[in-house]
């Protein structure tokens, strides 16, 4: 047989390994490079500039503010996708035809077009909205609120709209986990008596830490790239409230033409990004049990 | 009895929280298109439709660019799907079928590629399509798209390659057929719904891609669908029922595919979270 022939293998895989190569491996080369000089939009000559563009991005105001976004960003989506995916796995646990049918289409709101899921949400949280309405006429608050004026509360907004989407996909990876658990650990556990929650927090969960270790290496990369729910939502405010990281790059480089400081920030983001990976294969809870595999 | 509805009530509550928060949008967006214009408006808001109108479909289509930017989205996602259905496919093979030196590195640096965070190369390829004087031209939407679409694809068909019996390709190798022979003859016709899968999924990675796709393009007549949705949002007086037609046309064909692919979708996930 054919098999053993790595000259086909790699006459197969060529054309992908270059094209990833001419479109990523390339430009992240020309990121480094575009960030020592001073290169405006369209064709102005670039310029050696130096260290200028990093010098400019550390005392830049915003791009700190936007950095701290992004942490809490990164943190509040984590927190608040985990515990509904958590609460949904464990519904959706048992097999039933119910379950089956939502083991698919609960991942819809991440198929549609973040501009979509966009309009939708505006819409709804709008003053005349019907969330507004809702919470009104059952008597949480007395006037309409404004989910978009202060820029905290903006930030829990978008980081809602932004779990909405996400959260199914954890879901569905988490159900997957669960469900490749042996029935029979847990059904040991009950009959030496653990209670249910006992079992849950002492049996299921050491087993799922694999899986929570990559959903956590990839969730994190994942919301901290997120840009167009964040722009069409809010622009980045108020008052640069709701900016993360790729708003400031954006903004950077299309609204204030300044591509040269736009790549010296998108090396401080991948190097933040990368210190986290570093890190978190250093020291990520559930390391250990991966590497055994 | 009595028991076991106590406790499961919370759960029943639960499930019925569920299904308002993931579905309920949906149901609201697709009545707020059909609604009446001073329906849309009204408040406090009416839950269940009053009145009906195509009128919001039909503004879409008749005063604003959407034809024009469907067209563009649909000749982009053509464009990606022709280059990257078989780019992966061939990969896709030589990854799960065959052995080479360094392919578990080559698999490492795929799962890579797919969550290298993708706003990192918006600066340096937007300078570099404009060197190639691709700035404005769609063909620079369908060069990154592939980038975006193809490490995934060659995860997706993992699994429609292992419904594929080795011993399928031992026989026709034993019948004289070479190498490309088999692939063409036995593989490629086996893996067809493999590639209307990839093909798919690139799909509506096209049809939703929105930062590279604002600034590739400037011309207001070769702006894709989400970016061209994004600028009514701003361009007009908020017009609610049009917006939300716009939202419903630019969802329902995502969730139309997603009924004929969404298990190999979600198969896809999660085989790569878990066994990465």
């Amino acid at each position: 047989m054919h098999r053993r022939r790595a000259w086909l293998a790699f006459a197969l895989l060529a054309p992908l390994c270059i094209w990833l190569i001419v479109t990523i491996v390339i430009p992240i080369a020309y990121l480094v490079q575009l960030s020592f000089t001073t290169t405006g939009i369209f064709g102005t000559a670039a310029e050696f500039a130096g260290l200028a563009n990093f010098q400019r991005i550390l005392g830049s105001e915003r791009f700190w503010q936007s950095a701290r976004n992004t942490l809490v960003w990164v943190i509040g989506n984590g927190l608040v996708q985990v515990t509904l995916a958590f609460t949904v796995a464990r519904l959706l646990y048992r097999r039933t035809a119910f379950t089956r049918f939502m083991q698919i289409w609960i991942i819809l709101p991440w198929v549609i077009p973040g501009v979509a899921a966009v309009i939708i949400w505006r819409w709804m949280l709008s003053g005349i909205g019907v969330v507004n309405y809702g919470i009104q006429s059952v008597g949480l608050v007395d006037a309409p609120i404004s989910f978009f004026a202060q820029p905290s509360i903006a930030m829990a907004t978008t980081i809602f709209v932004n779990s909405w989407r996400w959260f199914p996909l954890l879901t569905v990876i988490l159900l997957a986990a669960l469900r490749n658990i042996p029935t029979e650990l847990r059904e040991a556990a009950m009959v030496d008596g653990a209670t249910e929650n006992q079992t849950w927090w002492h049996v299921v969960m050491p087993l799922l830490r694999p899986v929570l270790y990559v959903l956590g290496l990839l969730g994190t990369l994942w919301s901290a790239n997120v840009f167009d729910v964040i722009w069409l939502l809010t622009r980045g405010g108020p008052s640069g409230g709701t900016a993360t990281l790729p708003i400031f790059i954006y903004e950077e480089a299309f609204t204030r033409f300044r591509l040269g400081s736009a790549a010296a920030a998108s090396l401080f983001m991948m190097m933040f990004l990368l210190v986290f990976v570093v890190l978190f294969l250093q020291y990520g809870w559930g390391r250990d049990l991966r590497r055994r595999r | 009895m009595k028991r076991i509805i106590v406790r499961l009530l919370p759960n029943w509550v639960l499930v019925a929280l569920l299904l308002v928060l993931v579905f309920a949008p949906f149901y609201w967006i697709a009545i707020s298109s059909l609604k009446t214009p001073p329906e849309v408006i009204r408040y406090p808001p009416t839950l269940v439709p009053q009145t009906f109108t195509l009128q919001n479909f039909q503004k879409l289509f008749a005063s604003t660019d959407y034809p024009r930017y469907l067209l563009n989205s649909l000749t982009i996602a053509l464009g990606t799907t022709l280059i990257t259905v078989p780019m992966a496919t061939l990969a896709s093979y030589a990854v799960y079928r065959l052995e080479f030196p360094g392919r578990f590195l080559l698999l490492r640096l795929l799962v890579g590629t797919y969550v290298f965070p993708s706003i990192l190369l918006l600066i340096p390829l937007f300078q570099i399509m404009a060197q190639f004087g691709l700035i404005n031209s769609l063909w620079s939407l369908v060069v990154v798209n592939v980038t975006f679409t193809a490490p995934f694809s060659v995860w997706l068909m993992r699994a429609f390659l292992e419904s594929v019996p080795y011993e399928l390709e031992e026989a026709a190798a034993l019948d004289g057929a070479d190498f490309f022979q088999v692939l063409w003859y036995v593989i490629f016709p086996i893996l067809r719904p493999g590639m209307a899968t990839i093909s798919i999924f690139t799909f509506i990675t096209v049809w939703t891609e929105y930062p590279f796709a604002s600034q590739l393009i400037i011309e207001h007549a070769k702006r894709p669908l989400p970016v061209g949705l994004a600028s009514i949002i701003g361009q007009y007086q908020i017009d609610w029922g049009l917006l939300a037609a716009g939202a419903v046309f630019m969802a329902l064909p995502v969730v139309i595919l997603f009924a004929f692919v969404g298990r190999y979708f979600v198969e896809g996930l999660t085989a790569g979270a878990l066994k990465s």
